[in-house]
């Protein structure tokens, strides 16, 4: 290679001067690099601030929406809360609006379903229908008839005629007749009782009754 | 890189030594650890890898069901018969519950129950042995409304009391109790997931109609939020569509009320009543005594559950001779004048026919035979039929068949077939014993009349549903047809006008001031499954419409079995009048104004 070198140098030497200017402007030679040198501190914070700018703001989005998530749960949570309310509020409504409900405000107040309607027409002031019928009216009773009680409930009254002579009698003097009318007190508070029992009466009337029965007879 | 731990520093030459030996070493115990992983992998990826990754995908996954609302069940204005509403159970953890704060078990029961049953209205001493059952589930109340429910339960968490939590349970709610109960049915307890049990009437007909699709959600939720852009499925609830009748809830709970006040004073065994719109068939009430609370069905006797109207069949008596006498005035063969002798009693075939009232022979215009409610005279008008048709008349007016209304376990009532009809047979249809109907029926066929000849299938849904044995049913399936000519019905309409006369008639109790009103009465014989025979008791019974020249109702009240001597006209008519009355003016029908029939009854 430097033998080379050598004898080109020695090759050119021989070239004719007069050629010499543009063999050496035909040259080419290696620019330098025109290093511009750029400002490295804008583009560096350039990214930088990208950089931070979208880490902070996906964290504020983040967090914004974990914000508005919780604001929705809270929010479902009141709308369930609400709703339910609203549901009370809507049975308690219709409770009101029963038919029976109604009937029953409308009878406190004195109010009967007439027999018959009765028309008033607007336009020439004439009435139709039969006045009678729609001043006719009856309480229709609303509430179903208690349960009967059964039978075992009201036995009918057990009455003991005590042996003769265990009940001194402090009024009676003359055994026979306080005797008899013994027996037929005894009787009469027999059937009351009995009666009272068949009418389902209540279980004090009936045990006032034989308190009574027995007053009669002590 | 693992590597043989040089024990003594003594061996450091050694160490140097052998290199092969230590990568040797190494190498296997890399391979070891590789394998066993490899091993893990093929387990995880190659045996089951789809249950893990469902594992893995519920970690922090939650699903929900979105609960579908039943449908609701309402009148023919939209007013609730049966309706859903969000409810929770309460339950209880007995162990929690009894457990203090630190730990220690304790009593705690019964001041627990003590609190519960105030609030919640359930028995006490059911709830302490509950809650002191050793479980970690006990039910403390089904079906609360929402907002009570979590109300309770938030005062026992303020109170101290733990393992109390509420969980979904729908309350159908029945807002006017027992009116339509009849109808509309009941749902039974839910199941656990909130399934509803529909157990009887229209809620177990329709119910593929009236249940929905629940949907679901799934979505992943951290510390009880759900976690934005998260996974989130939602599959939406299908509500179920709401079931519309033809009833009229206020005329319903009017007619049972009557209804029940007819029963109890005539000390009846049942009663009930019928209202049809007389233009289109649609069945306005139908009121049954006794019935029940559908909030509550089971308080009631389970025979009380169903429809009465249209489980039970009878002899519909005399109301019949409406139907037969209609029938002999289209055919032509009698007018309501044709004069008929009565005799005090007929001796036919088999047996002695006589009537409801002892009588010499009388003189009685057909009008006068059905205002009497004769028999014989029925029987002797009914003679004049041809073979056949009197069986081909009743079969028209819809008798021993189905009304296909779409109320479970109907009756179809029975008619007798053809080859069993014999002269004497017919004799007894004629004034309608030996044939049974239901009530819905009855009203059908008399309402025929009452829509100038047309008889129109009642119905008691509005538009079109299916029925839960595929049958379509509703005022858009109901079909109608000529039992009669126009000019029959309106003959018949004038005749019956005439039951109702306070001197012609037998039930001048059945009038309605002012109106025209046309009306039978029915007294009928009952039959008893037990002896196969008249036991002795009646059905009574009145079918009627008003206005008589220009129907607008048809009404139908039947009463099982009164105790107090009272017949159609006395216990059935003014239940009728009563229940027509209202229904005219709830719906403003104005009286026509006309002069009542004046049909001679007597020649």
């Amino acid at each position: 290679m430097s033998s080379l070198y050598s004898t080109q140098g020695t090759a050119r030497s021989r070239v004719p001067r007069i050629a010499g200017a543009a063999v050496e402007r035909a040259r080419l030679s290696v620019v330098p690099v025109a290093r511009t040198r750029a400002a490295k501190v804008p583009f560096v914070s350039l990214v930088t601030v990208l950089l931070l700018g979208g880490v902070v703001g996906l964290l504020l989005f983040n967090t914004s929406m974990q914000q508005s998530a919780f604001a929705a749960t809270s929010l479902e949570q009141r709308a369930t809360v609400l709703s339910a309310r609203q549901e009370a509020l809507a049975t308690k409504l219709e409770r009101l609006r029963d038919p029976q409900e109604i009937a029953r405000r409308a009878q406190r107040m004195g109010l009967v379903v007439p027999a018959a309607p009765l028309f008033l027409d607007l336009a020439d002031g004439s009435v139709s229908g039969d006045p009678a019928g729609a001043t006719l009216g009856a309480r229709l009773p609303l509430d179903p008839l208690p349960p009967a009680r059964p039978s075992e409930l009201d036995p009918p009254a057990t009455v003991v005629t005590p042996p003769e002579g265990v009940l001194a009698d402090p009024r009676g003097d003359g055994r026979d007749g306080a005797g008899g009318s013994k027996n037929k007190q005894e009787k009469k508070a027999e059937k009351k009782a009995e009666r009272k029992a068949e009418k389902k009466a209540e279980k004090k009337a009936q045990k006032k009754a034989e308190r009574k029965a027995e007053k009669k007879r002590g | 890189m693992p590597t043989t731990r040089p024990t003594p520093s003594t061996e450091a030459p050694a160490r140097r030594g052998h290199p092969h030996f230590r990568l040797r070493v190494g190498f296997v115990l890399i391979a070891m650890v590789l394998s066993v992983f490899a091993g893990r992998l093929v387990q995880l990826q190659g045996i089951d890898p789809k249950a893990y990754a469902e594992m893995a995908a519920a970690e922090g996954m939650v699903e929900v069901v979105l609960p579908a609302e039943r449908g609701a069940i309402v009148d023919r204005n939209g007013e609730p018969l049966a309706e859903s509403a969000d409810g929770l159970m309460v339950v209880a953890d007995p162990a929690l519950v009894n457990t203090d704060e630190e730990g220690q078990e304790v009593d705690r029961a019964p001041e627990v129950a003590k609190f519960l049953s105030n609030k919640l209205d359930v028995d006490y001493f059911t709830l302490l042995q509950r809650l002191r059952t050793e479980s970690r589930f006990q039910y403390v109340a089904r079906g609360v409304p929402a907002a009570r429910a979590t109300k309770v339960v938030d005062r026992a968490d303020e109170l101290g009391f733990d393992g109390l939590s509420t969980r979904r349970d729908p309350v159908r709610e029945y807002p006017a109790g027992d009116v339509a109960a009849n109808l509309v049915g009941f749902l039974g307890t839910p199941l656990a997931d909130g399934t509803p049990q529909p157990l009887a009437g229209f809620e177990r007909t329709f119910d593929a109609l009236l249940s929905g699709t629940d949907g679901s959600a799934r979505y992943s939720v951290a510390a009880g939020n759900k976690i934005p852009l998260g996974e989130n499925t939602v599959v939406e609830a299908r509500d179920g569509h709401d079931l519309t009748l033809t009833i009229d809830r206020e005329l319903q709970w009017y007619a049972q009320r009557v209804v029940r006040q007819t029963v109890q004073q005539a000390r009846g065994d049942s009663g009930l009543a019928v209202v049809m719109d007389s233009r289109t068939g649609e069945v306005l009430a139908l009121a049954d005594h006794p019935t029940f609370d559908a909030n509550a069905p089971l308080a009631s006797d389970e025979a009380d559950l169903g429809s009465r109207a249209m489980s039970d069949v009878y002899e519909p008596g005399s109301v019949s001779k409406v139907l037969t006498l209609a029938g002999l005035l289209d055919a032509g063969k009698v007018t309501p004048r044709t004069r008929l002798t009565v005799p005090g009693s007929l001796a036919r075939q088999d047996r002695t026919i006589g009537d409801w009232f002892p009588h010499d022979t009388i003189r009685l215009t057909l009008a006068g035979v059905l205002a009497k409610s004769s028999n014989i005279g029925t029987v002797l008008a009914s003679d004049k039929f041809e073979d056949g048709q009197m069986r081909r008349y009743l079969a028209a007016f819809g008798l021993g068949s189905a009304t296909g209304a779409g109320v479970r376990g109907e009756s179809a009532g029975i008619l007798p077939d053809p080859s069993v009809w014999t002269s004497q047979t017919q004799d007894r249809i004629a004034f309608g014993q030996s044939v049974s109907v239901n009530a819905l029926q009855m009203a059908a066929a008399v309402n025929a009349v009452a829509n100038d000849g047309v008889r129109i299938d009642p119905s008691l849904v509005r538009g079109s549903a299916t029925t839960d044995s595929g049958e379509q049913v509703g005022t858009d399936q109901a079909t109608t047809r000529q039992v009669i000519s126009a000019d029959a019905a309106r003959k018949t309409a004038l005749m019956m006008e005439r039951v109702v006369d306070p001197e012609a008639g037998v039930a001048p109790g059945a009038q309605i001031p002012g109106y025209r009103v046309a009306g039978k009465t029915g007294t009928a014989q009952r039959a008893s499954s037990d002896c196969g025979c008249y036991d002795g008791t009646f059905t009574v019974s009145f079918a009627g419409f008003a206005p008589a020249d220009d129907p607008r109702f048809t009404v139908y009240v039947v009463v099982q079995n009164p105790r107090n001597g009272g017949g159609g006209g006395s216990v059935a008519g003014p239940a009728f009048a009563k229940i027509t009355g209202y229904a005219l003016r709830r719906y403003a029908v104005p009286p026509t104004g006309t002069p009542a029939s004046d049909l001679p009854v007597e020649w």
